[in-house]
């Protein structure tokens, strides 16, 4: 019988097999000729395909346009999840009140996550217009003579990329720092009144430290799809003024499938891949020390 | 074990399944890279051709496709290009590169024969459908430009003909009395007297990748080379457009804009005047269209030599070298470039004809853009637009080093030397 057993461990792997096919075919083989191509000078246009080994790797450092790049995506990935953080933890208290309208409140603040970002992106682009912008139309209500085109300004203009950012995808974040909070008992925040703690101190050594690693490990998707996110960008400011808000993914997706530099694209994009893995690689560990 | 050789039949099934699904073929000829939901066609099995086209979301694109088969006698069968432009590309350029042959002929735009022209990837049509015969009657200067390869051999067909016209608010000048701009000095005494109060005497789409188009109007204007920026008058030409924003006769604003940001302003009197492509379709749907409204003018000569100059463009129809049905591919092209060809492409899609000989027969005189057109032709300097076969590189580089000049961070002359740089860079 145990013989029969031993010779049966090959079903499981046929079981899988179909799965690892298709993965293999859609993930793997992708990755495996992305970094093949990243050692080429591949230009589709110019007829060049040419073995290169390092000189794109190289060459990265020295492309002011990449340089840009990288700098606002820092800049995007940073204050965006900051403000994701602060102002979706904020958000899923408020949204976890007891008060009338709650759920109408949290069906609604959804509405722009479940927006199209190309749509949004189009959409902002109106938004921040100056002659016919609902953000100046706003604001002339108070200021009757504002004039100000946010998307021609690098600094106004990164800004507002990152508004319409947080606009979108922050209710998301709030809505699965929602869930966390839900899962904390109401026993503990009144035995914590009971011995006199305050709002405050309900706060911070409750709250906080039960949503820490619910937080945390959000972080990890939140922040990864920022890294990769270049559709608003190409929607709302194609990267301008000049390359001042095109984001890393903005350019590898340019040089990909506009100018058609495969090779150097296929670089770009094994360097963002290796960024987003130690990243990952550095939560997690972060992750797991919190728990331990 | 019941359970497990169960569970093995069902993955034996399922893998089964879906490698069958991978493998159905359409099995019908004509499409082997189309998307089903793209094509439209004969109603027969069999294609003489199969045609990559932009069209297909025109109302009236399956008028022009009877037309077109009726006249030839082809079974045509159509995949509708993607409406997205860079999937378009990416699509078209695979395509041509890899020798696939199930398209034969393709609509492609400027910048697509720019990078395509001198690849081999297209069949020369000097022979047999751009005859000597009738390719005078098509823009010289287009023809050269975007439609011929370094050996001399013509590859496209072009589909229209598409002016960057001079456009007006005649409003406007009627409030400040002037009544023609005719030269560099009438174009200032315009610009200063409509500019002022949030209206501006010129306005223009300066976001990165449209900017070039009037970078290389005004280069021309004032008799430049936009391959040259050594030249004293590309310099002037850039001086000019700078001084126009710094003295509010332009807003820099229009650095972000498209035509889509552009034409509404164009509609709400923000601008004296301004270059676009077409023939103001967003300023008819507006109501704006007219003698006494917006309209086409002629462009005004800044040299002292009296020339003029204009941009033509259109979308080419061309023949895959890889195509197994080029017979039939040049009969089809051949009819393009006829007048029957013109005349359908006319009244179907409000293409103007791409043949002078050919307009002045089929359009009405109540066409408004008719008369300025043919002027257009006759006393301008008509050419394809300037680009390099890494063609929307060249273009997002060169946007991007003048909106920098534009807005002050970078002197005239230094993007004259990035500039000439860029054109180096890409010529190589």
């Amino acid at each position: 019988m145990a013989v029969s057993k031993r010779s049966m461990k090959w079903i499981p792997w046929l079981l899988i097999l179909p799965v690892v096919i298709i993965r293999g075919f859609t993930t793997l083989y992708p990755i495996l000729v992305t970094v093949k191509n990243s050692f080429f000078d591949i230009k589709i246009l110019a007829g060049v395909d040419e073995f290169v080994g390092l000189a794109n790797y190289v060459n990265v450092f020295k492309d002011a346009k990449v340089q840009t790049s990288v700098i606002f995506t820092v800049m995007f990935v940073v204050v965006s999840m900051f403000f994701h953080i602060l102002l979706g933890v904020a958000l899923a208290m408020i949204l976890n009140m007891k008060f009338k309208g709650r759920r109408f409140l949290r069906t609604i603040v959804l509405i722009p996550w479940a927006m199209p970002t190309v749509v949004a992106g189009m959409a902002a682009k109106w938004a921040f217009n100056n002659d016919y912008g609902l953000i100046n139309d706003f604001v002339r209500r108070f200021f009757s003579d504002f004039q100000f085109n946010w998307l021609i300004h690098t600094g106004s203009a990164r800004a507002a990329v990152i508004a319409v950012d947080l606009w979108k995808d922050l209710p998301f974040f709030a809505i699965l720092v929602l869930s966390g909070l839900q899962f904390i008992s109401e026993d503990i925040y009144e035995a914590a009144r009971v011995d006199g703690a305050n709002g405050i101190q309900c706060f911070t050594r409750i709250t906080l430290p039960l949503i820490a690693q619910n937080v945390l490990t959000l972080c990890i998707p939140f922040t990864l799809w920022r890294l990769t996110s270049f559709d608003l960008v190409y929607a709302m400011t194609s990267g301008g003024p000049g390359e001042d808000t095109a984001l890393i993914a903005y350019r590898i997706t340019t040089e990909a499938f506009t100018n058609l530099n495969v090779g150097y694209a296929a670089t770009l994009a094994v360097m963002l891949f290796l960024v987003m893995a130690l990243f990952s690689f550095i939560n997690m560990r972060f992750i797991s020390k919190i728990s331990d | 074990m019941r359970k497990k050789l169960v569970s093995l039949l069902l993955a034996v099934a399922m893998t089964a399944g879906m490698l069958a699904g991978c493998g159905s073929g359409s099995g019908g000829s004509g499409s082997g890279s189309g998307e089903g939901a793209g094509e439209s066609g004969g109603s027969g099995g069999e294609y003489d051709l199969t045609l990559y086209s932009i069209n297909t979301t025109d109302p009236d694109f399956d008028t022009w496709l009877s037309d077109v088969e009726e006249a030839t006698g082809l079974n045509i069968n159509v995949i509708a290009a993607p409406t997205d432009s860079d999937t378009r590309q990416q699509k078209i350029t695979t395509i041509l590169s890899t020798g696939d042959a199930s398209v034969d002929i393709i609509e492609i735009n400027d910048e697509m024969s720019s990078a395509f022209k001198n690849s081999g990837w297209l069949e020369g049509l000097n022979d047999t459908v751009m005859t000597d015969d009738i390719v005078d009657s098509f823009a010289k200067g287009y023809v050269e430009n975007m439609i011929t390869d370094k050996d001399g051999n013509i590859i496209g067909v072009p589909g229209y003909t598409g002016y960057l016209a001079f456009w007006v608010n005649q409003e406007i000048m009627d409030e400040v009395g002037i009544t023609s701009i005719d030269t560099k000095e009438d174009f200032l005494k315009y610009m200063e007297a409509v500019s002022g109060d949030g209206r501006y005497g010129y306005g223009g789409s300066w976001e990165k990748t449209y900017v070039f188009n009037e970078i290389a109007q005004f280069v021309n204007m004032f008799g430049g080379d936009y391959f040259d920026w050594t030249k004293e008058e590309n310099k002037e030409a850039i001086q000019f457009l700078y001084d126009m924003v710094q003295n509010g006769q332009t807003p820099i604003d229009e650095i972000a804009d498209k035509y889509e940001q552009m034409n509404p302003k164009a509609n709400d009197g923000k601008y004296g005047s301004w270059f676009m492509w077409g023939l103001g379709t967003d300023y008819e749907s507006a109501g704006m269209l007219g003698e006494d409204k917006i309209h086409m003018a002629m462009v005004p000569s800044f040299t002292e030599d009296g020339s003029r100059y204009v941009f033509t463009d259109s979308w080419n129809y061309v023949l895959n070298s890889a195509s197994k049905n080029k017979d039939a591919a040049i009969k089809f092209l051949q009819y393009m470039a006829d007048e029957g060809g013109m005349k359908a492409s006319y009244e179907c899609f409000d293409r103007y004809p791409a043949r002078t000989d050919v307009a002045e027969k089929i359009v009405p005189d109540s066409d408004p853009a008719k008369e300025m057109y043919s002027r257009y032709a006759t006393e301008c300097t008509v050419s394809g637009r300037p680009m390099l076969p890494q063609t929307m590189e060249f273009i997002t580089d060169m946007g991007t080093i003048f909106q920098s000049c534009m807005q002050g961070d970078l002197s005239v002359d230094d993007f004259c030397t990035q500039a000439q740089e860029l054109v180096d860079k890409y010529s190589e």
